[in-house]
């Protein structure tokens, strides 16, 4: 079917109103957070879960490749069509269907966005606990398609933590349930296995969260060091001395300076690294925890230790962490964003290799992550205008992903591998390993309609495109 | 109906792949195997993934009916199988892949015992949060395959919060990987979810990574006494609306009093509340719990108190042989109604129920066994199975996890559940194509 048929097929399901195919239109969703880019054929605005599956049904047929997207603010390609594909943008399925403040969840489309949602039940002391920097801006659908953290996370987990139930659309265009409002449902965790799946698997369309209930107090600190080395200490200490943070952030100086001039959250100027925690809780446990954070950082050599005296201060300094990505774009044309993660007794080395990977390079790299669990995110700045500069700075980025697979770590703790690592995902998985994981997508996504060339490197994509199971038994049988 | 191959020929590959010693045949030591009346035709204990591969392989050749066993502490849950060709051990899988205590994390082979990883842990400190019945003898890839859930689900979430990392072998002989050692990682598909009261139908598992959590310093639980169940799960919403944040938060009801030490059967609805903090924070957990605490507990009476909660369903086991026993796990808001229908159902089938668990976050074991000294026929107990499922609430499972055996043939140990079918069928064909793994026993 040509492209001008497709469209006017989907104008039939979801009205003239809510297709886009115009280069100039079509341009705007030709990205996402991070550097690559690629033009869909249309963009489509369902709002109903009838109407998304009558587009995958249509694009099964037609065999057009289909992503779903949210607010595209995802870093690693994951929102971003196949040249020519469909794009499923969900802005128009963005309701929140139901608070169930006494099951303590909610049901809600997957557009609705992170923070709207927290703001929505903050009146009956509630909120969702998944928290990314860009919580203003993303969906919940993108954020279980990536299965997306945050600062929080630390001590709530990540998306699929808090997700107990969803309905999906499979590329047939069959409708399914998974889970509901019960912590546990019988039969297998297909609600744990389809967060974070990167759309390869199933297009949701709604999905039941958790909520949780406010904590009683909270305190936010800013512990300031002379030396990186020292900060990267004091987050192994802070764990050894019994106490889980809500979060642990970290910034480092050339971070520090950068944001603060952009949007004057107080931060020292001439610190070598900052550690912004916070601890939430029961008023007692949060006043102990903050008093023995405070001494742990003097122990391990903090310059200072502020605490915010109000909320003000508290948002401030917070400003500054959720604006980082703002912020350097007033020093830097681009910059792509890491994700990898090592164990937390190797931060201090794994810095100091970023700090030579950038010499090496002869590259700006600022490091702001979440420092709890080992999930940097090296801020690599270049200018797009000059390839050589991306090579390098994709260089540097491999060099530094290996890096956290050789002392443990992992390509990606909270944005995906998409597009941009998956050429990686060999040197966390065998050959085997990864075979397994395809026959599980081929299982639901064999003909690759749904978010092809996703996750999975790229030798493999060719074999898998060949057709639905490729199980080894069945294979052997002629089946 | 098989296609097994004789038991001789079989055993004696299975002797080439794990040598001869780790091989059973012997039809008297096959009987202290039983699997829900069926006992195994041989038994054999692999020492690493590469022998479970090679035991797979052979066993999709000729379509045998495998049953991968940990500790045997919850083997008798499922529906029983028709047959038994191989029960394959995970007891020599026990190295300890990493332990980093200054990085919260830890990986064990599946065959590591759920108490030498709380005690290799203990030591400097850390926890390791699963509490499932008879640690000694569970497994930790039992633990994961049957997804059990013990007290401490309150305070530090399930099995799929903090396992971080898992190998295994699929029903095709496959070997596979989920996660990693890291805290946080989201490469790839999340495998751990999938393997997780997957009741051993997808893989067999080899090892696995948990996040360990620091070792509460002092804790204490205090113990609330109420007349009725209504008031035992209001003070319970109570609770959840307050800033409190307990360890465990277990219901017991009347009858399930004669499980804990200190305390006995026919007494109150009771609601022990654990918490963990300095003297300040336990004063605070005192003062908002107000007048209903009746009692404290710490120490080894705690202790003793938690271990018991835990191991309930094999307390149960040991005391009323012949009873039901059965999980479910609810929407919060239904476990009223639930326990209302638990008592109606269990009144009109001629039993006594007891029923402990973890409250708040909706997951209750409740027990029946006859109220008289006469037992009851299957018939009773399948009716008050039926009787059950019939009012479950929506999104709520119910799972039967002991029932004597021949109303157990008569049951479906699963029943209904929210999830697709057809879905987790195809996650069963595209691991496990031919059914090689624990045939018959699960949903799908």
């Amino acid at each position: 079917m040509a492209l001008a048929e497709v469209v006017e097929h989907l104008r039939k399901i979801v009205g003239r109103d809510a297709v886009l195919d115009r280069p100039e239109d079509l341009m705007l969703y030709e990205y996402d957070g991070g550097i690559r880019k690629s033009t869909p054929g249309a963009v489509v605005f369902p709002r109903t879960t009838e109407q998304v599956s009558q587009i995958m049904r249509l694009a099964s047929s037609a065999k057009i490749p289909v992503v779903g997207r949210g607010a595209g603010t995802g870093l690693s390609g994951g929102a971003i069509s196949q040249a020519g594909g469909i794009v499923i943008a969900f802005s128009r399925m963005n309701r929140i269907l139901q608070v169930d403040a006494e099951n303590q969840c909610a049901v809600v489309q997957p557009g609705v966005v992170n923070l709207q949602l927290s703001e929505h039940v903050s009146h009956l002391g509630l909120f969702y606990a998944p928290d990314p920097s860009s919580q203003k801006a993303c969906t919940i659908g993108g954020n279980v398609a990536e299965n997306s953290g945050g600062p929080h996370t630390l001590i709530y987990g990540v998306t699929v933590n808090h997700v107990t139930g969803m309905e999906v659309v499979l590329p047939s265009g069959e409708v399914v349930h998974f889970g509901g409002k019960a912590a546990e449902s019988g039969g297998y965790d297909m609600t744990g296995f389809f967060v974070g799946s990167e759309g390869t698997l199933g297009i949701t369309t709604a999905i039941t969260v958790k909520l949780l209930r406010k904590p009683e107090k909270v305190a936010t600190l800013l512990g300031i060091f002379e030396t990186i080395d020292d900060a990267a200490q004091t987050v192994s200490a802070i764990t050894a001395e019994g106490i889980t943070p809500a979060a642990l952030e970290m910034l480092d100086g050339w971070t520090l300076r950068t944001i603060e001039a952009y949007c004057h959250a107080g931060y020292p100027l001439d610190a070598a690294a900052v550690l912004l925690i916070e601890l939430e809780g029961l008023r007692e446990v949060v006043e102990e925890q903050a008093e023995a954070v405070q001494a742990v950082c003097l122990q391990q050599k903090a310059r200072e230790v502020r605490r915010a005296k109000s909320e003000e201060e508290r948002a401030l300094l917070w400003k500054g962490r959720k604006t980082a990505f703002g912020a350097l774009g007033r020093v830097s044309p681009s910059y792509y964003t890491q994700d990898g993660v090592v164990p937390r007794s190797k931060i201090p080395a794994t810095l100091r290799h970023i700090g030579e990977v950038a010499k090496k390079y002869d590259l700006i790299i600022g490091n702001i992550f979440h420092a709890g669990d080992g999930n940097l995110h090296p801020l690599i700045l270049f200018d797009m205008r000059f390839p050589d500069q991306l090579e390098r700075v994709l260089a540097a980025s491999k060099d530094i992903l290996e890096y956290c697979i050789a002392v443990g770590g992992s390509i990606t703790g909270e944005h995906g591998v998409g597009s941009e690592k998956r050429d990686l995902m060999p040197a966390l998985f065998t050959e085997q390993d990864l075979d397994v994981m395809v026959s599980l997508r081929n299982a639901f996504n064999g003909n690759s309609v749904l978010n092809p060339e996703k996750m999975f490197p790229t030798p493999r994509m060719c074999r898998e495109i060949t057709g639905p199971a490729r199980n080894p038994v069945l294979a052997q049988e002629g089946m | 109906m098989t296609t097994s191959p004789a038991i001789g020929r079989f055993t004696a590959e299975l002797r080439a792949i794990c040598g001869p010693e780790h091989v059973v045949d012997d039809p008297v030591e096959l009987q202290r195997h039983q699997v829900l009346g069926a006992a195994p035709r041989t038994s054999v204990t692999p020492g690493s993934a590469d022998e479970i591969v090679a035991i797979l392989r052979f066993a999709n050749e000729h379509r045998l009916n495998i049953v991968p066993a940990g500790g045997f502490t919850q083997q008798q849950t499922g529906n029983p199988p028709a047959q038994i060709d191989v029960l394959l051990s995970t007891a020599r899988l026990t190295e300890v892949e990493h332990y980093d205590p200054g990085d919260l994390t830890v990986g064990v082979g599946a065959g590591y015992t759920v108490a030498h990883l709380s005690a290799m842990v203990g030591k400097d400190g850390l926890f390791f949060a699963a509490d499932p019945p008879l640690p000694q003898q569970a497994t930790i890839g039992g633990l994961l395959a049957t997804g059990m859930i013990g007290p401490h689900r309150q305070g530090y979430g399930g099995l799929r919060d903090y396992c971080i990392g898992v190998r295994f072998v699929t029903g095709d002989g496959r070997k596979g990987k989920g996660g990693g050692r890291v805290v946080k990682n989201v490469a790839g598909y999340d495998m751990m979810k999938l393997l997780i009261g997957s009741q051993g139908t997808l893989g067999v598992i080899t090892s696995a990574s948990f996040k360990l959590f620091p070792a509460p310093r002092q804790t204490r639980t205090y113990v609330s006494e109420f007349a009725s169940s209504v008031e035992a799960v209001e003070f319970r919403d109570h609770l959840l609306r307050s800033p409190l944040d307990p360890l465990c938060l277990e219901l017991v009801s009347p009858q399930a009093g004669e499980f804990l030490p200190g305390f006995g059967p026919d007494g109150p609805w009771l609601l022990l509340l654990r918490a963990a903090g300095s003297d300040a924070v336990l004063s605070r957990y005192r003062a908002e719990l107000g007048a209903a605490v009746s009692r404290e507990v710490d120490g080894q009476s705690e202790q003793d108190v938690g271990r018991a909660m835990a191991d309930f369903s094999h307390l149960v086991d040991e005391r009323h042989p012949r009873s039901l026993l059965v999980s479910l796990s609810l929407p919060l808001r239904d476990v009223q109604g639930t326990l209302n229908h638990l008592a109606t159902v269990a009144e009109s089938n001629g039993f006594t129920f007891a029923c402990i668990g973890r409250v708040g976050v909706g997951q209750l074991l409740a027990a029946l066994w006859p109220r008289t000294d006469a037992d009851l026929p299957p018939v009773n107990f399948v009716n008050t199975v039926s009787g059950l499922r019939s009012k479950l609430p929506q999104d709520a499972s119910l799972a039967v996890l002991r029932c004597p055996l021949e109303a157990h043939k008569q049951i479906s140990a699963w029943g209904p559940t929210p999830t697709d079918e057809k879905s987790m069928r195809a996650v069963k064909m595209a691991l496990d194509p031919r059914d090689i793994l624990n045939r018959g026993r699960f949903l799908v």
